[in-house]
């Protein structure tokens, strides 16, 4: 009888060894305290590490720390794996390749940048911070890994969200021309008064599986506004488009070797294989600065109609969003569509 | 109960007394022989009478286990008792005053101790929704030369018996099949932790006929459950694990009848704790059973009986290869993580699903028995795992979590940053938390950062809460001693719902009760994202739910069944043939809670949902409308079988039996639907599954030797399978609906006892090798749960049954997750209460589960739409896994103390090589690398696999008084 005692005194004895395979047993983690902001030294603004951009690609060694408020949010889902924060000297991109970021950062809050190991880089007139392309293919890749984020990029304290700069349109202009050194690129920024131009670009494969770059497989919608109403158009919405025939006669191939026949030609495979595309929607300033609302595809507004005031031009509306460059055209990302306000 | 009763051969040398002479003397001995361990009778022992060296006789015990030796003068006897699977045993008899003596319950030991099955035999794996079933398959016919050595020794791997799935195993309790009415799995985790309460039981294997029903192919094995049943006393035990859980106890009284005719039995349990090899994975699981019964003069008995098993555990997760070399362990579990510096599950099984019964048996005479049962089974059945809205896939091994998400050596997958690579090689492989492990501190900061509280991560209850009701009832009838007449007649129904709640919030206020798959697809439409369209109409916006709350679907299973069955046993001298045969039919449909905003359906009044200007009803293909709340059609199927068994017995010990069977079942409700979650939709082609089954046998058992070899045949034909995956080429739950599914099972089984020259040891040998493969090129219908339109329609899975190689042979393609061989050899010892066991198994010939998808031609055509062979080759072949041995070892000692306690120990010591790279299975995972370079082929990701544990031990102690 004792020697059974004693053994089960042992046994509990040994299954008290592991405190943690226990944890689960009772399930009393207890909620997670608040977490306290990380903080970083600031050593260099914004405008000082963008000014270290040479035309190529630069692979930071020093142990430079940049930091900003968050001026953009990915909740629209218009802006994508991509944060942009913002100084007193200026904006920047920062390439944090995750979807829901919003969830993490959010606008306001400060964000902190070690950019040791880090490549400052160029795409299309955009600086960016990235980490390094191996390929080559672009100046900076994602800053996907979880670890390379938990190690470059600190979250802040909250605060209240920085307010748009409003720029005029001879300070467009001048950004337009000093390209990616101009500190506006970037920016969280108010363009007022402009009225719709009618005008879309957007270029769609007709089957994304295939080489992109033939011309074969490519199809532009521009120059004029071809029945698009929308900011941009879900796989759904394209459909829609197809249907109603109004882009039939649109010629498949880049400028110039338009040997492929038409989209009413084509229609079976660009059913088939319909998927979102970004959309340029183009407005003028009032002098006539010409300025490319680019909405993706994968926005939740993308298939929301454009009001028929504005398309009809009717209207001026006020633009508040992200101010972007791309090959020497300003383009216009909106955070979401509180960033467009009719005027009149 | 024990009904005594003339066995069928008496003392040839009686007999001719009997016929000579009127003074024939009139003593005897009766009793009844039971399997000690389990309280079971045990049919076909054959006793031998001895006076001194003299054989007066032999007789073999009946379908109870009675025996009636009369015609004996007074004297002294011995009398030597022998079993297939049992250690002799003589006892000594005294027959005087012409009386017959009344010996009751002989015991009889298994002469292999059979080792405790348990939980701790088998792992156990949740696993989500991914088509791939981890239900194990437990052999319940200890008393089986070959089960009792391959239930224990074969565990470890999974083994399949005869390759077959653990649904064709039929498990009855007090006589009413206890089968999921839903998915047919065996529902052994109902009474886990009651072993005491269901130990007696009584089994067949492959065709034969049970006094039970008529069954399958695999068997069908009743529990008595009744308290008359439970072996009488108390008993109390400690045990300790390193495979599950660290600590068990388990304590259980029987009351023996008393002169009123009462008898009880109450037993209770408790799991807890965790093991050496899996990292959050717990239990902390109760059981219960208490059952009382009535006896009025062996005439009428009624017992009534309720038993459950309420708890709560963590489960265990498979990952890809490259997870388990990255973290350095085979055992790694994805389902757990650190919340405030405590660790946490994120996949738990909680259970409550009380089981009550009432059994009359009725007994009027020795010829005639008859019995009804009326159970209830009810409850809740939740499964938790992590939902999340908008917001990264939290969980640990995720593919764009891992190094070969950022490069590959093959440059066609265009992954070709070996410097992030390296970055995420390194957080795995220093075991970063908030890399290697659930995130957990992380979903609480998003949460109450979230704008209005909105959680969007939160822990998810997925529910398949049942209510079965069933009534068996049977009649027995033995017109003359060499038939017996069975028939019974059986009915369930079943009324199951599905459904997801909220379990945890985790910091947030409320989970919105949307589709984020169809937002992505209609974001604009604030109507087909809807869950609960219904809700929306009325109240102007979405729903958002609370912890408890139901959301997302909620449908019933409706299931009615009934089933008439009989059966005639036929001796004919040493031949005994047993016919039987079962008609029944089978009813289901499902009825949806909730109208979805993708398949809105009709309305009440019978029109197309109609809002604003839009339509929203969809229909399908044969112009009906797609539909999400309320009823479906009904289904109907007749299910039949038919079975032979022949039997003929030798003298000296040989027997041979053969058995066949043709059964025609109806398919399972989990497969019978596209998309159950969300609409009312059946598979096109859902067909009878039919089967075809025989076997042939040859036993022997005497002086200690024991042997079965058996020689089986299978074919399984027109079986469905539904799995549910993410899909993510469409960024949506996929639904893969085969149909057609043929597999053949052919193979033979061996098991052997030799007794050696060494007293209570003997060699004991087990062996089994087959051939279990797919014979057919079913159909595949793949749906997404927010998309009405099919994405592939009935279209064939051309390397379903093979993969054409590029050297011109063929592979052909196997049943999976199960050794094809298995051997077992070792030595057993039994002496003066002790037991020593070892032995060394080998198993070879396990295949991994198939993906269907990439058996398609579309997969193997890859993006540019051109099959070549190596494409062919490199999607469709199967893997197999490699051979694997092992060694266990087990010791046990009970001991008695002043004649009236008794204590003992057993210690079972697994895997003692500690082998830990032995894959016991794994499945492929429905999705492909398209976006290759070269844009002629796809590449299949990685399988995800589980492996077995290492060395693990087992202690119990236990006690009776």
């Amino acid at each position: 009888m004792k020697k059974i005692f004693y053994s089960i005194a042992v046994i509990l004895s040994l299954v008290a060894v592991s405190c943690e395979e226990w944890e689960p047993v009772f399930g009393n983690q207890g909620e997670p305290d608040v977490s306290t902001p990380q903080t970083q030294q600031v050593n260099t603004t914004i405008a000082q590490l963008k000014a270290l951009y040479d035309g190529k690609p630069l692979h930071i060694d020093n142990d430079l720390v940049i930091g900003g408020k968050i001026i953009s949010s990915d909740a629209s889902g218009n802006i994508y794996r991509s944060l942009y924060i913002q100084d007193e000297t200026g904006a920047i991109e920062v390439k944090i390749g995750n979807s829901g970021l919003y969830n993490d950062y959010k606008p306001g809050q400060m964000l902190y940048v070690k950019c040791q190991g880090l490549v400052l880089g160029n795409y299309g007139g955009m600086l960016q911070i990235g980490t390094d392309d191996p390929t080559g293919e672009y100046e900076t890749a994602y800053i996907d890994v979880k670890s390379l984020i938990s190690s470059h990029i600190f979250k802040g304290e909250a605060g209240s969200p920085v307010t748009p700069q409003v720029v005029s349109e001879d300070e467009l202009k001048s950004a337009i021309k000093l390209g990616y050194k101009s500190p506006y690129f970037g920016k969280l920024v108010t363009l007022n008064n402009l009225t719709y131009a009618k005008e879309i670009f957007v270029l769609i494969y007709l089957n994304s599986n295939l080489d992109k770059k033939a011309s074969s497989n490519r199809l532009f919608l521009s120059d004029q506004q071809w029945g698009v109403d929308t900011w941009a158009f879900s796989a759904n919405k394209m459909k829609e488009y197809l249907l109603s025939g109004v882009w039939n006669s649109a010629k498949i191939g880049n400028s110039g070797d338009y040997n492929y026949g038409t989209v009413e030609d084509a229609f079976k495979v660009l059913y088939e294989n319909a998927a979102a595309y970004a959309v340029s929607q183009y407005f003028k300033m009032p002098g006539g600065t010409e300025v490319q609302v680019r909405s993706s595809g994968y926005a939740k507004f993308s298939d929301q109609k454009i009001d028929s005031r504005i398309l009809s031009g009717d209207s001026r509306i006020n633009l508040t969003g992200i101010l972007t460059n791309y090959n020497g055209a300003a383009q216009f990302t909106l955070i979401d569509l509180d960033g467009v306000k009719i005027t009149n | 109960m024990n009904i005594i009763k003339k066995s069928a051969a008496v003392l040839a040398a009686v007999l001719i007394g009997a016929v000579l002479s009127a003074q024939v003397p009139t003593g005897g001995v009766k009793g009844t022989v039971i399997n000690r361990a389990s309280r079971t009778p045990v049919e076909g022992a054959n006793l031998v009478l001895k006076a001194g060296a003299v054989e007066i006789g032999t007789i073999k015990t009946d379908a109870q286990g009675n025996f009636l030796l009369e015609s004996l003068a007074d004297g002294m006897y011995d009398l030597i008792i022998e079993a297939p699977g049992y250690l002799p045993t003589t006892v000594n008899v005294t027959v005087n005053d012409g009386y017959v003596k009344n010996m009751y319950n002989l015991s009889l030991s298994p002469s292999i101790i059979s080792n405790e099955v348990d939980d701790s035999s088998f792992g156990e794996f949740d696993l989500d929704g991914n088509g791939y079933e981890d239900t194990p398959t437990i052999l319940y016919d200890q008393n089986d030369v070959f089960n009792n050595a391959a239930s224990y020794n074969f565990s470890a791997v999974r083994f399949k018996v005869r390759g077959y799935a653990s649904e064709s195993q039929d498990v009855y309790v007090a006589g009413v099949k206890m089968n999921d009415a839903l998915t047919g799995y065996s529902p052994y985790s109902l009474w886990s932790g009651l072993n005491e309460a269901t130990r007696s039981k009584a089994s067949v294997i492959g065709s034969e006929i049970s006094p039970y029903g008529i069954g399958g192919y695999n068997g069908l094995t009743n529990i008595y459950g009744t308290p008359g049943q439970v072996r009488p006393g108390k008993r109390f035990s400690v045990l300790t694990n390193s495979a599950l859980y660290r600590l068990r106890l388990m304590g259980t009284y029987a009351a023996p009848e008393n002169d009123n005719g009462w008898s009880y039995a109450v037993s209770a349990s408790a799991r807890l704790g965790g093991n050496d090899w899996v990292q959050g994975v717990y239990y902390r699981s109760f059981a219960y059973y208490l059952g009382v019964e009535k006896n009025w003069g062996d005439v009428h008995r009624l017992a009534l009986v309720t038993f459950g098993a309420p708890g709560q555990r963590g489960a265990q997760n498979a990952s890809t290869q490259e997870v388990y070399d990255l973290m350095g362990d085979n055992m790694y579990n994805s389902n757990w993580g650190y919340q405030n510096g405590k660790m946490r599950n994120a996949r738990n099984r909680i259970t409550f699903e009380p089981i009550t019964f009432l059994k009359y048996d009725f007994t009027p005479s020795k010829e005639l028995e008859a019995s009804a049962t009326l159970l209830f089974r009810t409850g809740k059945n939740g499964y938790t795992a992590l939902d999340w809205y908008d917001a990264p896939d939290p969980r640990p091994d995720y593919y764009r979590n891992l190094p070969s998400y950022y490069y590959m050596p093959n440059e066609d997958y265009n992954r070709l940053n070996p410097q992030k690579a390296a970055w995420a090689r390194e957080a795995w492989q220093t075991h970063q938390a908030s890399t290697a492990h659930v995130d957990w501190d992380r979903f609480y900061y998003v949460n109450r950062n979230s704008e209005g509280g909105r959680s969007k991560y939160a822990l998810e209850e997925r529910h398949v809460d049942q209510n079965d009701l069933n009534l068996a009832t049977s009649l027995k009838w033995r017109p003359n001693p060499n038939t017996i007449l069975t028939a019974g007649f059986n009915a369930k129904y079943n009324k199951t719902e599905y459904y997801k709640s909220i379990n945890d919030l985790l910091g947030g206020e409320y989970f919105l009760d949307v589709d984020q798959f169809a937002e992505r697809d209609y974001s604009s439409s604030a109507i087909r994202v809807q869950n609960d369209l219904d809700y929306y109409l009325g109240h102007g916006e979405a729903r958002k739910v609370k912890v408890g709350d139901k959301y997302g679907y909620d449908y019933f299973a409706n299931l009615v069944k009934g089933e008439l069955w009989a059966t005639g046993k036929f001796a004919f001298g040493g031949l005994d043939v047993t016919v039987g045969g079962r008609l029944g039919t089978s009813t289901f449909w499902r009825e949806g809670m909730v109208r979805k905003g993708l398949f809105p359906g009709l309305d009440d009044n019978g029109q197309p949902i109609m809002i604003g200007d839009d339509i929203y009803t969809t229909y399908d293909q044969d112009g009906n409308p797609i539909t999400s709340k309320g009823p479906s059609e009904r289904k109907f199927f007749t299910t039949y079988a038919g079975k032979v068994n022949v039997a003929y017995s030798l003298a000296g010990g040989h027997r041979f039996f053969a058995n066949a069977g043709y059964f025609s079942d109806s398919p399972y409700f989990d497969k019978s639907f596209v998309a159950p979650r969300t609409r009312n939709t059946y598979i096109h082609k859902l067909d009878d599954v039919k089967s075809l089954s025989a076997d042939v046998n040859y036993m022997y058992a005497s002086n200690g030797y024991s042997l079965r070899l058996t020689g089986f045949y299978t074919n399984i034909a027109d079986q469905t399978d539904v799995m549910s995956v993410y899909y993510d080429l469409n960024n949506s739950f996929g639904n893969f609906a085969l149909s057609g599914i043929d597999e053949r099972h052919v193979g033979m089984e061996l098991g052997f006892e030799v007794p050696t020259p060494l007293s209570g040891l003997s060699v004991v040998g087990v062996f089994t090798t087959g051939e279990y493969v797919y014979t057919s090129t079913p159909l595949l219908t793949a749906t997404v749960d927010n998309s009405a339109e099919p994405i592939y329609d009935e279209i064939p899975v051309s390397y379903w049954k093979g993969t054409p190689m590029t050297d011109g042979t063929t592979q052909k393609h196997y049943v999976p997750s199960t050794p094809q061989l298995a051997a077992s050899l070792g030595l057993s010892y039994f002496y003066n209460y002790w037991f020593i066991d070892a032995d060394v198994d080998y198993f070879a010939n396990s295949y991994l589960d198939m993906s269907p998808l990439s058996r398609t031609d579309y997969a193997t055509a890859g993006p540019d739409g051109v099959i070549t062979p190596e494409e062919v080759e490199a999607m469709t072949r199967q893997e197999k896994f490699d051979p694997a041995w092992l060694v266990n070892f087990s010791v046990g000692k009970s001991w008695y103390y002043k004649r009236k306690y008794q204590y003992g120990f057993s210690l079972n010591a697994k895997n003692i090589l500690n082998k830990t790279d032995v894959k016991t299975g794994g499945f492929e995972q429905t999705r492909m690398v398209d976006n290759t370079v070269s844009k002629s082929r796809y590449y299949n990701f990685d399988p995800k696999y589980f492996y077995m544990q290492g060395f693990n031990y087992m202690l119990n102690l236990y006690f009776r008084f």
